[in-house]
C-alpha cells in the first residue's frame, strides 16, 4: 500500500521548483491598517503630545495643534523647500489615509447589499438622495391636496457656499469616483434643491455644501491718520517680485506723485508704468484728488510700478466705503501678484529652455 | 487792456472765430484776465486761440492761448528752427500755432526794453526735458523777425559736435577742423531768413579764399554766403567771416542782431568726433564752434543773445540734468556768466486746458473717451502736464 503513495509523493517533489517563491508585494495592495493599530497610534500621539508640552514648558491640558506645530518647527528646524517633506506631528487620523474596514463577515458574505456594484457607498448615497427627493415630492403632494402648498415654500439658502468638489466627495465616501459619477450626484442634488419644499431636508443637503470664506474679512482696513495741518493721510505697503514699496496717500491734493523724491514723470519714463500707477485712482474716479509720496526699492521698473500700485490701493482703502473696497478686490488691485522668478534647473539652459537638441 | 481785434485775419478757415471775437470784444473788455471762466462752455474755441499774430502785441491776457503764424512767414522766418515734431504737426494741421506762455512773455518784455548802447545781454532758457524751451526761443525769434532784426538762428548746436561725416583740416588754421556739410546747410538757411540784410551789409575787409578767389572789401555779405555755398570746402570759413562781420558792424547801429542758439551747452561739452588717429576732438578745435563761442561773448552791443540749454541732444550728460551749471560745465558757465536765466516749466492748469482744447478742435484726439472729463484727467495724469509728453500721448489717440 505504501508504494503508490511514495510514487505520488516523489512525483510531487519533482514538480516543485527549487527556487524560493518570492512574495508578490504589489498584488496584495496597499498596506491595510487594522483598527487596533490605529488606536495604538492615537494613544501614542496623545502621550507624545503631553511629553512635548512638558518639554516646551506648557500646560499639557491646553496644548493645541498649533502649539504642537510651533514646537516641532522649533525643535526640528528644516531647510527643505518642500513643506510637505518637513517633520510633522499630527493626529493619526490626518496622517493615515482613511481605509475601509473589511466589508465581509466570517462566512465571506458582504455586509452591504450593494457590495457587488464595486462602489457601494456611492450608489447607496445616490439611493438615499433619491429617497429624500421622493419624500419631498410626497410631502408636496400632501400639501397640495390640503391646499397649503403656496404658503409653505421653504427654500434652502445656497448663497455663500459651493458644492463639494470631487476630491472632497471621494474623501467623504472613502471610495474612488469617476467624473461622470460625480456629475450625476451633483445633478441629483441640484434637482432636489429646485423643489419648492426642499427645506425639510436642508441639513442633509448642507452636508454637501462648503462655505466660501469671505476674503474681505481677513483684510484689516486702517483708519485715516491726520498730520499737523489736519490733512488726512494713509499708508500702504506693497510687494511685487523683489520690489518693496510704501505709499503715503494724502487727501486734498492735486494729483502730484513723488517717487523716491523724484517726480513720477522722471522716475517712470515709460507710459506703461505710469498707467499702472494711475489704475487704482482711475478705478475709483479720484484722479486729481489725492497726492502721493512713495518710496520703492529693489526689482526692475515694471515690478516697482506694480509694488507701488498695490501699496497705493491698500492705502486708498482707508478713504473709501466697504463696497468700493470689495470692487477693488474684485478688480484684482488688492491681490499681491504671486509670480516670482522661476529657478533654473540643471540640465537645462534656463527655467524652461532646454539645450539645443542635436540629433547626433 | 483793449484787445486789438484784427478784423482781417490772415488764415482763411478761421474767419468765423475772428468774427465772433469782433462781436463780443466789448463783453470781454471788463475782465480780460480769467477769460476761460467767463466764456460759456458752448464756445471753447475762443479760449485757446487768439487772433493776435504779432508777437509784439502779446501781453498777459494772451497767456495760454495759441496764435498762428502764416505758413509763408514760417518758411521765411523758420527755415530750420522748429522742432521736428512740431514741423510734422504743422504739416498735419496745415497751420502752425504757438502757445503764448509766461517765460516767453517775460523774455519778450526784456527784449522790448533792451538798451542797445549797453553790451548784449545773454538770456539762458533752461528747464526740464520737454517743457518748451525751443518753442520759447522760436517765439522770441519770430518777434525779432517781425521787428526787423537780423536773426542769427542756430537750430541745434549739438548737430555740430556729433555725427559729422566729413571732418577736414581747416585751411585757415592748421589745428582746427572744418565741417563743410553742416556749415553749408546752415548758410543756406541763413540766406533764406535774412536775404534782404545780406544785400545791405558790406564787408569791411578783403578775404582770400584761395589763390584765385577772394572777396573784396565793400562787397555785400551775400557774396560771402554764395562763396560758402558754391565752394563747400570754404563753407566753415565763410560762416566764420559772416559772424565776424556781423559782430563788428552791429555796434554801428544800422541793424539789430539777435543771436539765437539752441542747445548752447554743446559748445562747452565733449564731442563724439575723432581725429584720424582715434583721439577725441575737443570743441575748440572745430571752426564752427570756435567762431560761435566768440559770438556769444558779450563784448558787442546793439542786440541780444538768447540761448537754450538742451539735454536731449547733449552728449555724455545724464537725463536728469537740466540746471545751467550741470549742463554747461564750469567753463561754459564762466563764459556765459553773467546771464539772465529764464526757467520754463510744465503747463499750468490753464495752459493744459488750452492745449487739450486745441487738440480736440483740430480733431487730433480721435478716441471717444478723449473728449470726456475722465479722458482729460487721464491725459493730465499720464503726461503730468509736460508738453512733450502730452504731444506724444495725443499722437497715439
Amino acid at each position: 500500500m505504501g508504494c503508490p503513495c511514495v510514487v505520488l509523493n516523489t512525483l510531487r517533489l519533482i514538480y516543485t521548483t527549487t527556487a524560493v517563491q518570492k512574495r508578490n508585494v504589489a498584488a496584495l495592495g496597499p498596506e491595510k491598517y487594522t483598527e487596533a493599530f490605529i488606536k495604538n497610534q492615537i494613544e501614542e500621539f496623545n502621550l507624545g503630545k503631553r511629553h512635548l508640552a512638558n518639554m516646551m514648558g506648557e500646560d499639557p491640558e491646553t496644548f493645541t495643534q498649533e502649539d504642537i506645530d510651533k514646537a516641532i518647527v522649533y525643535l526640528f528646524p528644516s531647510g527643505l523647500f518642500e513643506k510637505r517633506a518637513r517633520p510633522v506631528m499630527k493626529h493619526p487620523t490626518e496622517i493615515f489615509p482613511k481605509q475601509r474596514a473589511i466589508q465581509w463577515g466570517e462566512d465571506h458574505r458582504p455586509f452591504h447589499f450593494l457590495f457587488y456594484t464595486g462602489k457601494q457607498s456611492f450608489y447607496s448615497l445616490m439611493h438615499e438622495i433619491y429617497g429624500k427627493l421622493l419624500d419631498i415630492q410626497k410631502y408636496q403632494d400632501h400639501l397640495r391636496a390640503q391646499g397649503l402648498l403656496a404658503e409653505n415654500r421653504k427654500q434652502i439658502n445656497l448663497i455663500g457656499s459651493r458644492w463639494l468638489i470631487k476630491e472632497e466627495l471621494e474623501d467623504m465616501l472613502v471610495e474612488k469616483l469617476t467624473d461622470h459619477d460625480y456629475s450625476t450626484c451633483i445633478q441629483l442634488l441640484e434637482r432636489l434643491v429646485t423643489l419648492p419644499c426642499c427645506g425639510i431636508e436642508e441639513e442633509y443637503v448642507l452636508k454637501f455644501r462648503k462655505e466660501l470664506a469671505i476674503q474681505l474679512k481677513k483684510m484689516v482696513i486702517e483708519s485715516l491718520q491726520y498730520d499737523e495741518q489736519g490733512v488726512a493721510f494713509s499708508t500702504g505697503e506693497g510687494k511685487r517680485k523683489t520690489s518693496q514699496a510704501t505709499a503715503v496717500v494724502y487727501d486734498n491734493g492735486s494729483g502730484k506723485i513723488t517717487v523716491n523724491g523724484v517726480d513720477y514723470l522722471c522716475y517712470f519714463p515709460v507710459m506703461q508704468d505710469r498707467e499702472q500707477l494711475m489704475f487704482p485712482f482711475q478705478f475709483l474716479d479720484r484722479l486729481g484728488i489725492h497726492d502721493m509720496v512713495c518710496t520703492v526699492s529693489g526689482g526692475g521698473r515694471s515690478s516697482q510700478a506694480g509694488a507701488i500700485r498695490l501699496a497705493s490701493a491698500r492705502a486708498l482703502c482707508s478713504f473709501i466705503t466697504e463696497n468700493e473696497v470689495e470692487f477693488l478686490r474684485q478688480a484684482g488691485l488688492l491681490t499681491p501678484d504671486p509670480r516670482i522668478r522661476e529657478r533654473k534647473k540643471p540640465g537645462q539652459e534656463g527655467a524652461r529652455r532646454k539645450f539645443t537638441w542635436k540629433k547626433r | 487792456m483793449l484787445r486789438s481785434v484784427k478784423g482781417v485775419i490772415c488764415q482763411g478757415p478761421k474767419l468765423d472765430s475772428g468774427y465772433f471775437l469782433h462781436a463780443s470784444a466789448r463783453a470781454w473788455l471788463s475782465a480780460a484776465v480769467n477769460q476761460d471762466v467767463q466764456i460759456p462752455a458752448e464756445k471753447p474755441r475762443t479760449v485757446f486761440r487768439t487772433s493776435e499774430s504779432n508777437p509784439a502785441n502779446h501781453a498777459e491776457q494772451h497767456e495760454g492761448q495759441h496764435y498762428s503764424i502764416p505758413l509763408q512767414e514760417v518758411k521765411v522766418v523758420f527755415p530750420h528752427g522748429l522742432p521736428y515734431r512740431f514741423q510734422m504737426q504743422m504739416k498735419t494741421f496745415n497751420e502752425s500755432c504757438l502757445m503764448v506762455r509766461k517765460p516767453a512773455l517775460e523774455l519778450l518784455g526784456y527784449l522790448k526794453s533792451t538798451n542797445f548802447a549797453h553790451p548784449a545781454i545773454r538770456y539762458v532758457i533752461y528747464g526740464e526735458k520737454g517743457t518748451g524751451k525751443t518753442m520759447t526761443l522760436c517765439h522770441a525769434v519770430h518777434y525779432c523777425a517781425k521787428q526787423d532784426w537780423l536773426v542769427l538762428h542756430i537750430p541745434d548746436a549739438h548737430l555740430w559736435v556729433k555725427n559729422c561725416r566729413e571732418l577736414m583740416q581747416s585751411s585757415y588754421n592748421k589745428e582746427r577742423f572744418d565741417q563743410p556739410l553742416e556749415a553749408s546747410t546752415w548758410l543756406k538757411n541763413f540766406k533764406t531768413s535774412n536775404d534782404h540784410f545780406l544785400k545791405e551789409i558790406k564787408t569791411q575787409q578783403t578775404y582770400m579764399w584761395s589763390k584765385r578767389e577772394s572777396t573784396e572789401k565793400g562787397r555785400p555779405l551775400g557774396e560771402v554766403v554764395e562763396q560758402g555755398l558754391t565752394r563747400v570746402k570754404n563753407a566753415s570759413d565763410a560762416v566764420g567771416v559772416v559772424l565776424k562781420e556781423l559782430k563788428k558792424q552791429c555796434p554801428l547801429g544800422s541793424f539789430r542782431l539777435l543771436v539765437a542758439v539752441d542747445g548752447i551747452n554743446a559748445l562747452w561739452g565733449r564731442t563724439t568726433l575723432r581725429k584720424k588717429d582715434k583721439s577725441a576732438v575737443s570743441p575748440e578745435e572745430l571752426t564752427l564752434v570756435h567762431n560761435l563761442r566768440k559770438m556769444v561773448v558779450n563784448d558787442w552791443n546793439g542786440g541780444a543773445i538768447v540761448t537754450t540749454l538742451s539735454q536731449t541732444g547733449s552728449l555724455f550728460k545724464p537725463r536728469s540734468a537740466y540746471l545751467p551749471h550741470e549742463l554747461l560745465g564750469k567753463e561754459g558757465f564762466d563764459t556765459l556768466d553773467p546771464f539772465i536765466p529764464i526757467q520754463v516749466s510744465n503747463y499750468s492748469q490753464r495752459e493744459f486746458e488750452s492745449c487739450y482744447q486745441y487738440y480736440l478742435d483740430r480733431k487730433w484726439l480721435q478716441h471717444e473717451r478723449a473728449s470726456t472729463e475722465e479722458g482729460r484727467k487721464e491725459l493730465l495724469f499720464l503726461s503730468n502736464s509736460n508738453p512733450w509728453q502730452l504731444e506724444r500721448i495725443s499722437a497715439y489717440l
